[in-house]
């Protein structure tokens, strides 16, 4: 399962996203989908993000259980500090 | 909300996290930490233990906050001195540390539970018929064959364990390294004895130290954790060494599903059982015939006087 969330962008790239997961509230997408096309929408979304920003979560075999990716310049920032993924804010 | 409160910490628990130069506060019911320019939210309740470098200020506030999470503070000195507070202290009951105390004041059961620290250790079953001598050396060699082995797979010269209480500065990288890894592992082998009500002192291989028992539950996982993240650390050749190790430790100690294990090991080690010990606290007065009891009651109305 993943999440993705996206903050201020444009509505053609929320558009893209909904095609392969539910947007289950405003920007918040979810879904089950393989590591091979996980990493496939990220790419899409290093490419096509433009401003705003995209925080994907997906489930892994670490401490946490999870791990975090990050594109542009969030509102909240998940960092990856000593191993561990932490929620930086301003 | 208060079912949350009362839910054991447990195996699910992040074992550490290591901040310095910081200032640390309540916020929200949780905790924030101001580093520089950074601010970061910490679940505490997720957490089993905060580890505080030098350079952290921390209010009274955010300790409470720490004491109602169960999340045990340890203030590590550069020299890895530490000192520890915890909060709520451990499981609402004693039957654990009885338990213990029982098993720690008789020879024999104490020999029980020493052989059966020992023969954690090593994957084969060994012989019944080993005296204690006889086991220790057998535990000797397999130490130094887990160094030697480590030394070799990574490349990082090795030469003997050395602590230099002295001159912390002195020491060479791995010794540092090992120093650092086995101080996140004491810290939070201590956080898992402390939160089922065990006590960290009463140690059975390891005797006399305020926390011999503490050192006895880490020996069971420094061949699978530490040493392997202090050598594979080291080998990295990373800038900071120290923080190095401890995100190989995370990893050592999440592959190993430390967390998981902690208390049920210790307590299969201590031969416990008892499936009702989550059960709500009670409190009773001690009776020299009948075992115990009923406590919160005034006894001078029995009439029995």
């Amino acid at each position: 399962m993943i999440v993705i969330i996206l903050e201020n962008v444009r509505s053609s790239v929320r558009g893209e996203l909904s095609r392969w997961l539910f947007e289950v509230r405003a920007g918040v997408f979810t879904g089950r989908v393989s590591a091979l096309v996980r990493d496939e929408l990220w790419q899409l979304l290093s490419e096509k993000l433009g401003r705003g920003s995209a925080l994907m979560i997906y489930p892994t075999n670490n401490e946490q259980g999870f791990a975090a990716r990050s594109l542009g310049e969030p509102s909240r920032a998940v960092v990856d500090l000593e191993g561990l993924f932490l929620v930086q804010v301003k | 909300m208060a079912r949350l409160r009362t839910l054991p910490k447990a195996r699910d628990n992040i074992s550490f996290l290591y901040f310095e130069h910081c200032r640390i506060e309540q916020e929200d019911r949780a905790i924030a930490i101001f580093q520089e320019k950074n601010k970061f939210l910490i679940p505490c309740a997720s957490i089993a233990t905060l580890l505080l470098g030098p350079g952290t200020n921390i209010t009274h506030a955010a300790i409470k906050t720490l004491a109602e999470s169960a999340c045990e503070i340890h203030w590590v000195g550069e020299d890895l001195l530490r000192f520890y507070a915890s909060g709520k202290g451990g499981s609402s009951n004693t039957e654990r540390l009885q338990h213990q105390v029982n098993l720690w004041a008789n020879s024999l059961d104490r020999l029980g539970v020493v052989r059966r620290m020992y023969e954690f250790r090593f994957d084969e079953q060994l012989p019944a018929d080993l005296t204690l001598q006889q086991i220790r050396g057998h535990e000797g060699v397999r130490v130094r064959t887990l160094y030697s082995q480590l030394s070799k797979q990574t490349g990082v010269e090795w030469k003997t364990r050395d602590y230099k209480q002295d001159d912390w500065h002195d020491a060479d990288d791995i010794n540092r390294a090992l120093s650092i890894a086995n101080s996140c592992l004491y810290a939070v082998c201590q956080s898992a004895i402390h939160s089922v009500g065990y006590s960290p002192a009463l140690g059975f291989i390891h005797t006399g130290k305020p926390l011999s028992f503490a050192y006895d539950v880490a020996d069971l996982y420094k061949a699978e954790t530490t040493i392997p993240a202090a050598f594979e650390a080291v080998a990295s050749n990373s800038i900071d060494l120290e923080t190095t190790v401890r995100r190989m430790c995370r990893e050592k100690f999440a592959s190993y599903r430390l967390m998981h294990r902690l208390v049920a090991d210790i307590d299969r080690l201590l031969q416990y059982g008892n499936p009702d010990d989550e059960a709500e606290p009670f409190c009773f007065l001690w009776d020299d015939r009948l075992t115990y009891v009923e406590g919160g009651k005034n006894w001078g109305d029995e009439g029995e006087l």
